[in-house]
C-alpha cells in the first residue's frame, strides 16, 4: 500500500468559496459554448487526456500522437486492467492473474455467444492465438496489481468505483463530448493512473477531469481532488478542485480543439 | 552477500552440461519463499540517503548539460553495459531479439504456466504487442536462419519451463514492472524493467522477490543489473525488493541471493560516479 497516495485519495480537500466557484464555472461554460459554436459544421470532437495530451505535443515531441489508434497489449492494459480490479473490489476475483484470466475468458464468451456487450476490443482479443492473449493478459496484470496494491481498498468508507469514464456532452452542440478519465472514484476524490514521462502537459489532462466533473454535477457540490499518480515512479499530482483549474480545464479543451490556448502554448 | 544457493551462484557453464546441475522451479520457489519471519526491515532513512546522494551526482550533469537541455533517460545498458550490444550490428540485432523473444516467452509461462511452440507462440505474443520491427526481422529471416532460431528457442522455452516456478496467483506475480525515477527535476531519469515481481508491498518491510532473466549475458551483469533495480525500487516505494533470482535460460542455471544494504549503496556509488563522469565530459 502506497500511503502518500492514500493520504492524496483520502484527505480533506480544501474548501472553496462558492461566488468565485460558481463564476469561473459559468465562464468555463461559457468558453465551451462558444467553442462549440466555432465548431459547427465540423465533425463530431472529442475532447480525451489524450487529445490534451496530444495538443500540447503540437511541436512534434511526442510521436506516438500521430499513429492511428490499434489494438496491442498495451493499449488494451487499462480496459482489461480496470475490469480485473473492479472483479477484485467485488470479490469475484482474489487475484489480478485470476481477475484477468476471467476477464480474458469472459471476452470469448461474449462474442462466441454473440452477446451485446462484446466490444471492438473483445472482438480483438478472441481473434488473437493464445500466446497472443497471454502477452495481453501478462501486460494487464501488471498494470492490475500495481493499482490493486497500491491502495487500502478496506479503508475507503465505500466501495469506490473502478474505471468508469465519464461525458459530457456539450448543451449547445451534439458534437462536442468532454471525457474525464479516472481509474478510482471515491466519495472525494478520483485517482488516475499515469504512464509516460512526467510532462508539461499533466496538470491540464487532470484539470479536464475536474471540468467534466463539475459541469456533471448538480447544485453546489465540489467535484472533488483529482489525483495523477506514475506507478513507475510512484510520484503523485494533486489538483485540487479551484477554479483556477476550471480556467486549466477549459483553456486545455480550447488547445485541444485548435483554439487560442495561448497560456497554455506558451506553458507548453 | 548471502549466498542462498551456493552452487548455482558459481557462474553459468556453457550449455550442454549435464541436466542434473540444472536448477527446478521448485528449488527456485523454495529458496525465494526463505523464511518469512526473517525478512530484513531497512532503515525508513536509506531511499532519501540513496535519492540524495544521486540527486547531487545529477544537478553536476544537468549544471554541465545546461538547464534547457532534453532530459536524459538512462537505463541498464548505458550505466552497466550489455553484452547484448557487443559485437556487429549483426550479431547485436540478433541477441537482441533473441533476448526479447526469450523474455516473452517468460510472460507467456508465468501467466499460462505453459509453451507450446516457442518460436510461434513467441511471435504471436510480439504481434499482440504491436511490436511490428521485431516482426518484421523475424518475418524476414532466411529459412535456415528462421530454423536456427526457433531451436535457440527451443532451447531456452525448455530450460525456463523447467526453471520458472509456477506461482500460485496469490504470489501476486507480474512481469515487465518498468521503474522510472526522475533525479534533478526530471531532467535526468534513471529507468529499468523487471522481469518478474512477486509478492505484496509492506511498508517498511522488504516483502518482494524480484527475478531476472538473463538469456547469455556475463553473470555479473545480469546480476548488477538486478542490484541496480533493487536501487531503483527502494527509491520507489522505500524498500527493495528482500530477494532476487538469476535464471539463466541458456543454461538452466540459477543463483538466488538476499538483498543487502550493501548491494544498495554499491550500484549507487556506481550510478554516482557514472554521473560524475559525465558531468566532466560535458564540463
Amino acid at each position: 500500500m502506497d500511503s502518500r497516495l492514500m493520504d492524496a485519495l483520502a484527505g480533506p480537500v480544501p474548501t472553496v468559496d462558492p461566488t468565485s466557484w460558481r463564476a469561473a464555472l459559468d465562464d468555463a461554460k461559457s468558453k465551451l459554448a462558444g467553442l462549440a459554436v466555432r465548431r459547427a459544421g465540423a465533425t463530431r470532437f472529442r475532447v480525451t487526456d489524450h487529445e490534451v495530451r496530444t495538443a500540447f505535443a503540437a511541436d512534434g515531441d511526442d510521436p506516438g500522437g500521430a499513429d492511428p489508434f490499434a489494438w496491442t497489449a498495451i493499449t488494451a492494459r487499462r480496459s482489461v486492467g480496470v475490469a480485473a480490479v473492479r472483479l477484485m473490489v467485488t470479490g469475484a476475483a482474489r487475484s489480478p492473474l485470476e481477475a484477468v484470466r476471467h476477464r480474458l475468458a469472459e471476452s470469448s464468451r461474449w462474442v462466441r455467444d454473440g452477446s451485446s456487450s462484446a466490444s471492438q476490443l473483445d472482438r480483438w482479443l478472441d481473434g488473437l492465438s493464445a500466446a497472443g492473449r497471454a502477452a495481453v493478459g501478462a501486460e494487464a496484470v501488471t498494470w492490475a496489481t500495481r493499482l490493486w496494491c497500491a491502495l487500502d481498498w478496506s479503508s475507503f468508507p465505500s466501495t469506490p468505483v473502478v474505471g468508469r469514464d465519464h461525458w459530457w456532452d456539450s448543451p449547445h452542440s451534439a458534437l462536442l463530448a468532454l471525457r474525464g478519465r479516472a481509474d478510482v472514484r471515491t466519495a472525494t476524490s478520483h485517482l488516475v493512473v499515469l504512464s509516460g514521462p512526467r510532462r508539461g502537459s499533466v496538470r491540464s489532462e487532470l484539470a479536464l477531469v475536474t471540468l467534466v466533473e463539475s459541469l456533471r454535477l448538480r447544485g453546489d457540490e465540489g467535484p472533488g481532488r483529482v489525483v495523477g499518480w506514475w506507478p513507475d515512479s510512484g510520484h503523485l499530482v494533486r489538483v485540487e478542485p479551484e477554479p483556477t483549474t476550471l480556467v486549466l480545464g477549459a483553456e486545455a479543451v480550447e488547445l485541444a480543439l485548435g483554439g487560442a490556448g495561448t497560456s497554455l502554448r506558451s506553458a507548453a | 552477500m548471502v549466498l542462498v544457493a551456493p552452487r548455482p551462484l558459481l557462474g553459468p557453464e556453457p550449455p550442454g552440461d549435464a541436466p542434473a546441475d540444472r536448477g527446478t522451479g521448485a528449488e527456485v520457489l523454495a529458496l525465494l519463499r526463505g523464511d518469512a519471519a526473517a525478512r530484513p526491515r531497512f532503515d525508513p532513512g536509506l531511499a532519501a540517503g540513496l535519492r540524495a546522494w544521486l540527486e547531487d551526482a545529477a544537478y553536476d550533469v544537468v549544471a554541465a548539460r545546461g538547464e534547457h537541455a532534453p532530459p536524459l533517460f538512462l537505463g541498464p545498458r548505458q550505466l552497466l553495459g550489455s553484452v547484448e550490444e557487443q559485437g556487429d550490428d549483426d550479431t547485436t540485432s540478433e541477441r537482441l531479439l533473441l533476448s526479447r523473444l526469450v523474455h516473452t516467452l517468460l510472460r507467456q509461462l508465468v501467466h499460462t504456466g505453459e509453451i507450446h511452440d516457442p518460436l510461434a507462440d513467441a511471435l504471436d505474443a510480439v504481434r499482440a504487442g504491436g511490436i511490428g520491427a521485431d516482426v518484421r526481422a523475424m518475418e524476414a529471416l532466411p529459412v535456415a536462419a528462421r530454423t536456427a532460431l526457433a531451436e535457440t528457442l527451443a532451447l531456452h522455452a525448455r530450460n525456463l519451463t523447467a526453471l520458472v516456478p509456477r506461482f500460485a496467483p496469490g504470489w501476486m506475480p507480474r512481469t515487465n514492472d518498468r521503474v522510472a525515477i526522475p533525479l534533478a527535476g526530471g531532467r535526468i531519469v534513471l529507468h529499468g524493467m523487471f522481469d518478474l515481481v512477486v509478492g505484496l508491498p509492506q511498508p517498511r518491510t522488504a516483502s518482494l522477490c524480484a527475478l531476472g532473466l538473463s538469456t547469455g549475458g556475463p553473470w555479473a551483469v545480469a546480476r548488477r543489473s538486478l542490484h541496480y533495480l533493487s536501487l531503483l525500487e527502494t527509491l520507489r516505494s522505500g524498500t527493495p525488493p528482500f530477494r532476487l533470482a538469476l535464471l539463466e535460460s541458456a543454461s538452466g542455471r540459477y543463483g538466488v541471493e538476499d538483498v543487502r544494504e550493501e548491494h544498495l549503496r554499491a550500484i549507487a556509488s556506481h550510478l554516482a560516479a557514472w554521473l560524475a563522469e559525465g558531468a566532466t565530459a560535458h564540463g
